[in-house]
């Protein structure tokens, strides 16, 4: 059957493979990391704000995270549109097709980022303007509302990467709604896919969890955020396991026989990303029983990051699996653009002290804050 | 053609259209609120005003709500709809300057960065520090413009480009200078019109001196318009110069448009901001608000109007189309080179809708925004297959067909059956004035300046001849395919055009 895959750009690729896949993988990664911060603080956001009448730490809590969010939101887009664009030098000819099969829930996408983020705006401002419990229904309703776009934001997001990758799919979505009417539901691995993934960003959001309970002075609020952190982390990686396997026998023969010991990579990678997240766990409930347990703490949330990192390796070998029938990156055209390559990175490096001048200043001027307050 | 054709009812480019309005209109607001935030605080603490102060904090979360919010989803949203409605030039846009956009990202998280610094750390940090936050601020925004300004010029002029498929060739191009001063002026006014909107929540003694400030940066930003824009449109490639002729009506309209809003804001800008600041209330705000939105509007539409018939200046066409492939196209028909274009399965008709999303749905809709079913009224499908081939000549925005005889017969089939009709009227000349409407007046005139023909006095019989041998005239003219009674009519009409209206 003659597939209707485009025809790649005529341009040569203009980085080798090499840098452009690297900086694919390392800015998605940034981008997962708060991503997942969002998308799962936002969800413990909204279970603390239900409970806020009941405990106080949860109130505290959601008071935190609100504090946080917009942040967090804002660098999850700024994050995302590196991995977007690199993602499309590469494999624009299946990423375009896709996105046009699916094109209005791909462009819905935009006006619902911006509804979460005003979302998450309303949350953080009616935090600092009302102490009482006056404006819980309607942060309640608002949180909901957004926890309901990222999560169906990520659905589209499984939609459109899994469809990328299937283009013996793209005639029949075509023909049926040239309107961009469609999703990839006939995609067996769609759903455990979607599922792993938000189920993984719960986890990573709790060790964000983890992360502020280190950082906190007070030792209760401190052992309660560890606590819950930890248990949030451990329950859904648990229940990750089962659901990475359902993914891994929903995905596409050729894929699943890679990652069950037909490619060695990709077979080491799946070990190596089922003893990680385990460990993490490990090292989670020892640090339980420790009495100085921020040294294991912080090999848990190192052993949860590498997880992530492992993850989405694996998520860019199982998409060349996918794509190699059809195509095969390394057979692109390639004319580096050396002398603009070398002027990102100098301005990269100038991007990455201006922030680091900013955030020290913050830092400093922070501290000497909370000490003035402290001695006044 | 290449890729899978979005399919909205109306033509993509209006939903280009409608993101992309919304993000300028943001986004230069971003860039020159940057500098208005910095400039006022100093003026604030210079002046020792402390309820200057109190503006520009408030002003400065207003700031981060709509710029960090919706400036910079709806820059992603333009990405996302340009890759959607023309994945062939976004494509090549992301091939050619993957490096700069990858540079415009850097910037871009520097400015969102210093933002949301500058607008919640005003209690934290010290003053000194603050600005020079604040300065980070502009200097990122900007210089993401900078970037921008490289590649979206580059699509109207690629210049050297074209020959040495360069960057730099491609980023500083002949419209590169012209256009960042021109964006840099309106970034400008833009930060002061939204000074203004936030300025009337202050007190009546407050407001009117922010009023007055704000007023020289509108003023200002403004004013720098009319000899920036005479720049930017002296280095347009001569081609679209000629657009600006008067013969589109469109382009006619978004000028006027342009300039009537410009100097409504100037007006404003002049007597309610700098004369009589007390005149300055929400409603004449919000006047001053449409009137930007006009004038980015309309320049943003007159800069892609001045691209046509390309999307990327002789490099991709407004459909999307390579110029490189159309001969290809030409020779071996759409259905052999499309993977898309499903082959007839239920009858030419289908075809020939297939080929109008593809060639022709990116600019126009079938019964909406420049309507097919108005030019092509009464036509019949001989004639309409005729006229394909010569689209360039009936319109100079409009790219050649790309298609055989067959794509062209079944296009031609579909056009001719959006409105079908037949010339009527009460007297043979009526008649004729209706045939020439229908046949002639796409190209020609009676007595106007564009193509005009002038035949009054000749014998009409004489004419009638002359219209079956259209192709000897000219090659660019499509065969006379009306009934002989039609031919007559029209012969009718053109040797005494006069005593009709």
């Amino acid at each position: 059957m003659n597939l209707p895959i485009p025809y790649a750009d005529p341009m040569p690729l203009p980085a080798p493979v090499w840098l452009l896949r690297t900086l694919l993988l390392l800015t998605f990664f940034l981008h997962v990391l708060f991503m997942n911060c969002l998308l799962g603080g936002t969800a413990i956001a909204l279970v603390c704000t239900m409970r806020r009448k009941s405990s106080a730490f949860s109130a505290r809590l959601a008071g935190d995270i609100g504090r946080l969010l917009p942040s967090v939101f804002a660098f999850t887009i700024t994050l995302g549109v590196a991995p977007l664009l690199f993602l499309q030098v590469m494999y624009g000819q299946f990423l375009y097709a896709s996105s046009i099969l699916i094109g209005v829930p791909w462009l819905a996408i935009i006006g619902m980022v911006v509804l979460a983020y005003y979302g998450v705006y309303f949350f953080s401002m009616n935090l600092a303007t009302t102490k009482g419990n006056e404006q819980k229904g309607r942060t309640t309703v608002a949180l909901t509302l957004v926890v309901l776009l990222l999560a169906s934001i990520a659905f589209i997001y499984s939609n459109n990467f899994t469809l990328m990758l299937a283009p013996e799919r793209w005639l029949d979505l075509y023909h049926s709604h040239t309107s961009g009417w469609n999703l990839n539901w006939s995609e067996p691995s769609l759903l455990p896919r979607y599922l792993h993934f938000v189920l993984g960003a719960l986890a990573v959001a709790g060790l964000g969890l983890v992360v502020m309970g280190l950082r906190q002075q007070e030792d209760a609020y401190r052992e309660w955020l560890i606590e819950q952190g930890s248990l949030l982390f451990t329950g859904t990686t648990l229940l990750n396991v089962g659901v990475g396997f359902w993914f891994l026998v929903t995905l596409y023969g050729p894929a699943r026989l890679a990652f069950v010991g037909g490619n060695g990579f990709a077979t080491a990678l799946l070990g190596i990303g089922m003893l990680l997240p385990l460990a993490a766990v490990a090292h989670l409930i020892m640090a339980k029983a420790n009495k100085s347990p921020k040294r294991q703490l912080v090999i848990g949330i190192g052993c949860g990051l590498l997880t992530v990192a492992v993850m989405i390796v694996m998520r860019d070998v199982l998409r060349n699996l996918a794509l190699a029938p059809n195509f095969n990156l390394n057979h692109l055209p390639v004319a580096p653009q050396w002398g603009i390559i070398l002027l990102f990175v100098i301005l990269f490096v100038a991007g990455l002290a201006t922030l680091y001048y900013m955030l020290r200043k913050v830092a400093i001027a922070t501290r000497i804050q909370v000490a003035a307050a402290k001695n006044p | 053609m290449n890729y899978p054709v979005w399919q909205l009812g109306f033509p993509g480019g209006l939903l280009i259209a409608a993101v992309a309005v919304l993000h300028v209109f943001i986004s230069h607001f971003a860039v020159g609120g940057g500098a208005y935030l910095v400039l006022t605080e100093r003026r604030a603490y210079a002046r020792n005003d402390s309820e200057l102060l109190g503006y520009v904090r408030h002003h400065s979360k207003f700031f981060v709500l709509l710029t960090v919010v919706l400036g910079a989803v709806t820059g992603v949203g333009i990405w996302f709809t340009i890759g959607l409605v023309s994945p062939e030039a976004t494509s090549s846009l992301i091939h050619t300057f993957v490096w700069g956009w990858a540079i415009e990202w850097v910037f871009f998280f520097v400015e969102i960065a210093a933002a949301l610094i500058y607008a919640y750390h005003w209690d934290t940090l010290d003053r000194q520090t603050h600005l020079i936050v604040g300065w980070i601020y502009f200097v990122a925004a900007w210089a993401s413009l900078v970037v921008i300004n490289g590649i979206i010029t580059y699509m109207l002029t690629p210049g050297r480009w074209l020959e040495t498929r360069r960057f730099w060739d491609g980023f500083f191009n002949p419209t590169y200078w012209p256009s960042l001063w021109i964006r840099t002026a309106m970034a400008v006014g833009l930060a002061g019109m939204f000074g203004l909107v936030t300025a009337m929540r202050e007190s009546f003694a407050l407001r009117e001196r922010v009023v007055r400030w704000a007023g020289w940066w509108l003023l200002l930003g403004i004013a720098s318009l009319l000899p920036l824009g005479r720049w930017y449109f002296h280095d347009f490639p001569s081609y679209s110069r000629a657009y600006f002729g008067g013969m589109y009506p469109d382009v006619r309209h978004a000028l006027l448009g342009a300039v009537v809003c410009a100097e409504v804001a100037l007006i404003l800008a002049l007597v309610c901001g700098l004369l009589r600041p007390k005149l300055m209330n929400p409603l004449v705000v919000t006047v001053l608000l449409v009137a930007g939105i006009g004038v980015m509007g309309a320049g943003e539409y007159l800069r892609e109007f001045s691209r046509y018939p390309y999307v990327i200046n002789s490099y991709i066409y407004a459909n999307d189309i390579r110029v490189e492939k159309v001969a290809g196209i030409v020779a071996n028909g759409v259905a052999k080179t499309s993977p898309w274009a499903g082959e007839s399965a239920d009858g030419q008709h289908t075809y020939g809708r297939e080929l109008f999303a593809m060639e022709c749905g990116s600019c126009h809709s079938v019964a909406g925004y420049r309507a097919m079913r108005k030019f092509t009224r009464g036509w019949d499908g001989k004639f309409a297959s005729e006229m394909l081939l010569h689209l360039p000549v009936v319109r100079e925005t409009m790219p050649p067909f790309a298609g055989d005889a067959r794509d062209r017969a079944a296009l031609g089939s579909y056009l001719a059956s959006l409105a079908p009709a037949r010339p009527s009227g009460a007297n043979e000349k009526e008649i004729g004035q209706q045939v020439f409407a229908i046949r002639c007046a796409m190209c020609h005139t009676v007595g106007g300046h564009r193509r005009p023909l002038d035949l009054k006095g000749t014998d009409p019989e004489a004419i009638a001849v002359m219209l079956g041998t259209l192709g000897d005239i000219s090659s660019d003219m499509p065969s006379f395919t009306g009934t002989d009674a039609e031919g007559h009519a029209l012969a009718v009409y053109l040797s005494n055009p006069s005593s009709s209206h």
